[in-house]
């Protein structure tokens, strides 16, 4: 095809494929999606939790009066105070779309009530954990009477209704036994609060930043129009994980921007300092962004969402495939060529040196993350589509653009310095990788996953200050239990809130949420209707009508204590009700099984996985710790991609070379300047994490490629090769350094690992490899 | 002709008819008004569905400027009962029982409440919102007969009669539940000795606990 066809075919595909992509693509911003590996069960429940989890889903909400102004007195007492403020404001949120509930939290919404209500036909299969043990007290006959009066004041106090319903099913009011631990729940935050915590589920899931940020603006309009007509006596605090998940997908919205427009300004600037040239930097930048839409393209197309790290990790390969015209330019700059005879002396060099980055890549979608498989999709795509379009459209692109490559300062000189004290340099060197060798082991590692995390430290100090206005159920960290089926999983679930009754009562647990009588098994289930028939006897029913009688109740309707339900409540029949969205966060989906998790106030970990060692399908799970152990494995697996990747280089250099010797020259650059950044941050005691070694990975595949282009030398000119060299370095610096702007640690890490791999790379390639003669 | 003559007499007196039935019910929709702090002791009967007799107990109410609102029960055990700050208030010693509960959670017992405090406290406009009012006044005695607004009100509101009489010394609210319940209540202006027996503060911080 003619040059004229190339460059038309490509100025008109280009707004076509650019158009498909915003069609195709949809973005996430949800960080843990980026990084939490779903490779086995426990890293797809913590993946689950963090995006989807009830407790996730919640926010919690404190009301509370600003200081009054002196001199300025309330006339409205009674309408400004807290709890009639917040009792309004319940009412105006509860009419929001997204908001699911919203609840005082010292009371339970009404549902739970009238849930509570629907147990009382069931009241002999489920009225204690521990039967053996309560039974006595609660059908000990001589207290029947009081138990009767203790009925008629219940039927007479403000929760009549409620106890009228469930006395005519259950007079003896057991199926309540049962729920003494919720009612505790409540009452213990009633302690807390002056009225004015609030809980509110929203519908989206935590993670759903675009919904959650609607739902908090609505939250605060509401808040501040209620807020205005009372004179502006409040101020509202907002905690939970919707309130971080907003606050990150912002920070990381802000990094995709700054990221994207500064890499693309740095490296055009740099492009346009080395080639002087407006029409090549215009062409150039053409094909790099043809190369990013295709490598979206591609992502959007092999995944269901395309993370918006992805893309600002994509703008930063903008650097990195500019490579390659680079490279040709500076070779059409120096010799006078043609683009298209620069690109075809170049091609080996410049296929090889895409291949090599394009393992480093790949090397990052076995690292385990979801996101990194993204970056190596991209990458793949992105820097194949650079390739090609460097081979065959860049000549008809650059046609009439006049090149002029800039002289840079010092990089002769460098390469004639190496040159001449070669031996000591090398000296130097062999020196300097055994001490930085001696280095290595106190090299400290990074196992706190939170440090990777968006810093939000005044965030983290309101949600402190929020969160102590509640009782203090963690959202992270609670007893899982696992089991093939719903009876053995609740049999389990049963022994573990035995032990927890008495961890709470040693002190190693201030208090926890069980599921018991929420769901009951069938084997307790039995074990109460036992208990229950066997003291309901005639002489006992006797006692209890007399006790009736004597309370002025009703025998006739209260009298009579029917026999228990023949068949149990069945956890399919519950989990068919409305007390599923009671449970739906203690109710975790696995693959396979049924696993359940009973939530934990304080606790002392140590103590509570020792009290609950011996049960059997029961352990303790924290969402931090698993997060931290996932921060080991992921290292470990990182150090084992690096290696991979570094060897499935050279395999590929060798192949295209046969020389063993020039296959080590090639790679020792890079590796050196590997060992030498480890061994800097040994010294420094910078933390080292999974990212640092990505970066390094990333480094390694793009300086490799310094080296075949450094040995190749296929312009026969090692000056001009080592211009080149250096101009891609210049853009990749460029590219990446933009990523230290970012807030997102991962970003300036990245940033910090790949600029000095890169860097050490560039110098060392005509210490380590000798000066190529110029032909 | 003399129908004629009757039946456009009864059309032409049908419109001052309503007007003196208008001007009844906002007579004692006046009467029952009042704003300021009011001490009653009280006589109440409950009938429940689920007791064999009549339940009576008697003891002092006390409603303040501010819409807060105390039922101390003395007869026969002591229990508080309050509204304030829009939550209701429990206490139960004997039964070492207490409740807190925002007014608009705390289901028909709350509902309960707040109409009573509505009536007590006269806050006519609230009533004629919910309530659809119907005066009589039958010489010295007059009644209001409220009935819950079909279109506004819950199925299960209950139906209230009020009733006193000119001296505005006695009343008694009947509060009649859709599933047959009801309370009583005969109230008495406290006298002023009464009054300063019990103070509306303390009890509502016994109620809650402080």
């Amino acid at each position: 095809m003619s040059f004229v066809w190339r460059k038309r075919w490509f100025v008109l595909l280009f707004p076509l494929l650019l158009a498909i992509t915003f069609w195709q693509i949809k973005v996430e911003t949800d960080l843990n999606a980026f990084f939490t590996a779903t490779d086995d069960e426990d890293s797809r429940l913590l993946a689950g939790l963090l995006k989807s989890g009830e407790l996730s889903r919640r926010y919690l909400l404190v009301v509370e009066k600003t200081e009054p102004a002196p001199g300025i007195s309330n006339p409205g007492e009674t309408l400004n105070s807290v709890a009639a403020f917040s009792a309004r404001l319940v009412a105006q949120l509860a009419k929001l779309d997204d908001v699911e509930q919203v609840w005082p939290a010292d009371q339970p919404p009404l549902d739970w009530i009238d849930a509570v209500a629907s147990y009382a036909p069931y009241h002999a299969r489920l009225f204690s954990l521990n039967p053996q043990t309560d039974a006595p007290a609660l059908f000990d006959p001589t207290q029947l009477a009081t138990k009767a009066d203790g009925l008629k004041q219940a039927l007479l106090s403000p929760k009549g209704n409620f106890v009228k319903a469930i006395a005519k099913q259950d007079p003896l009011l057991l199926s309540l036994n049962g729920f003494k631990a919720l009612q505790g729940q409540f009452q213990q935050q009633a302690k807390l609060g002056s009225g004015g915590a609030l809980i509110l589920q929203s519908r989206p899931a935590a993670l759903d930043s675009e919904a959650q940020t609607r739902l908090q603006a609505a939250i605060h309009a509401s808040f501040d129009s209620l807020n205005a007509a009372a004179g502006g006596a409040f101020k509202l605090s907002m905690a939970g994980v919707p309130v971080f998940s907003v606050a990150a997908q912002s920070e990381i919205s802000q990094d995709v921007t700054l990221v994207s427009v500064v890499s693309s300004l740095a490296v055009a600037l740099v492009f346009l300092f080395l080639f002087h040239s407006f029409s090549a930097l215009h062409w150039v930048m053409m094909v790099q962004g043809a190369s990013f839409v295709l490598g979206t393209l591609a992502t959007a197309l092999a995944f269901p969402q395309v993370h918006s790290l992805t893309l600002a990790l994509g703008a930063s390969l903008i650097g990195i495939s500019s490579d390659y015209p680079i490279h040709v330019m500076v070779h059409c700059a120096k010799h006078s060529n043609t683009p298209l005879s620069a690109v075809r002396l170049l091609w080996p060099s410049l296929l090889m040196g895409g291949l090599t980055t394009v393992i480093g890549y790949g090397a990052l979608g076995f690292t385990g993350f979801p996101g990194f498989e993204q970056i190596a999709v991209f990458a793949l795509a992105s820097v194949a589509a650079s390739l090609g379009l460097t081979r065959w459209v860049l000549p008809a692109l650059l046609t009439n653009s006049s090149l002029h490559s800039a002289h840079l300062p010092g990089i002769a000189a460098w390469v004639n310095f190496c040159g001449k004290h070669r031996k000591i340099l090398l000296g130097l060197f062999a020196v300097s990788v055994v001490l930085a060798g001696l280095c290595l082991p106190q090299i400290r590692w990074m196992d706190d996953m939170q440090k990777l995390a968006v810093d939000m430290d005044l965030l983290k100090q309101q949600d402190a200050a929020v969160r102590s206005h509640f009782s203090s159920i963690e959202p992270g960290r609670f007893v899982l239990i696992q089991a093939d089926d719903w009876e053995t999983a609740l049999q389990r679930s049963e022994a573990a809130e035995r032990r927890l009754q008495s961890l709470k009562q040693a002190g190693v647990v201030s208090e926890y949420h069980g599921l018991f009588p929420w769901l009951v098994s069938a084997q307790l289930q039995a074990e109460n209707a036992k208990f229950y028939q066997g003291v309901t006897t005639p002489a006992f029913q006797l006692a209890w009508q007399a006790g009736l009688a004597k309370a002025g109740l009703s025998v006739e309707k209260l009298g009579s204590l029917l026999p228990a339900v023949n068949e149990p409540l069945q956890p399919a029949k519950i989990m068919d009700s409305p007390v599923k969205h009671i449970l739906s966060g203690q109710i975790v989906t696995g693959q396979t099984g049924v696993m359940l998790s009973l939530w934990l106030g304080e606790h002392d970990p140590d103590k509570l996985i020792a009290g609950l060692a011996d049960l059997e399908g029961t352990r303790y799970f924290s969402q931090k710790d698993k997060l931290d152990h996932l921060a080991s494995k992921y290292r470990d697996r990182s150090l084992a991609m690096l290696g991979i990747g570094i060897g499935v280089m050279a395999l590929f250099i060798w192949l295209q070379q046969r020389d063993m010797r020039k296959v080590l020259l090639t790679l020792l650059p890079s590796i050196a300047s590997v060992l030498f950044i480890f061994a800097t941050w040994a010294l420094m005691g910078e933390e080292v994490s999974f990212l640092h070694v990505i970066g390094l990975l990333l480094s390694v595949s793009l300086c490799v490629d310094y080296g075949i282009f450094f040995i190749d030398n296929r312009g026969k000119d090692a000056d001009v090769t080592y211009h080149a060299i250096a101009s891609s370095t210049l853009t990749t610096i460029a590219s990446f350094g933009a990523l230290g702007l970012g807030k997102t640690p991962t970003l300036p890490i990245l940033a910090l690992s790949v600029s000095l791999g890169v860097s050490l790379g560039f110098l060392l390639c005509p210490l380590l490899i000798q000066k190529p003669t110029n032909k | 002709m003399r129908i004629k003559h009757v039946v456009f007499l009864l059309l032409a007196l049908l419109p001052i008819a309503g007007l003196a039935d208008d001007a009844v019910l906002a007579e004692l929709l006046a009467r029952i008004r009042q704003t300021g702090q009011a001490q009653f002791s009280y006589e109440e009967t409950r009938i429940l569905e689920l007791a064999a007799e009549p339940w009576h107990g008697q003891g002092v109410m006390l409603s303040a400027a501010d819409g807060s609102l105390v039922k101390l029960q003395l007869q026969p055990t002591r229990v508080i009962m309050a509204i304030t700050d829009q939550r209701m208030l429990y206490w139960d010693p004997q039964q070492n029982q207490r409740h807190s509960a925002g007014l608009d959670s705390a289901g028909p017992a709350g509902a309960q409440i707040k109409v009573f405090r509505t009536i007590l406290q006269g806050r006519t406009e609230d009533l004629q919102m919910s309530y659809d009012i119907a005066a009589e006044k039958q010489g010295k005695q007059w009644i209001l007969r409220l009935t819950p607004k079909p279109e506004l009100t819950a199925e299960d509101s209950p139906s209230i009669e009020i009733s006193g009489d000119d001296k505005d010394e006695q009343r008694r609210i009947l509060i009649k539940q859709a599933d047959g319940e009801s309370t009583e209540y005969r109230m008495q202006k406290a006298t002023t000795a009464q009054q300063q027996e019990y103070s509306l503060q303390r009890l509502l911080r016994e109620a809650s606990g402080e």
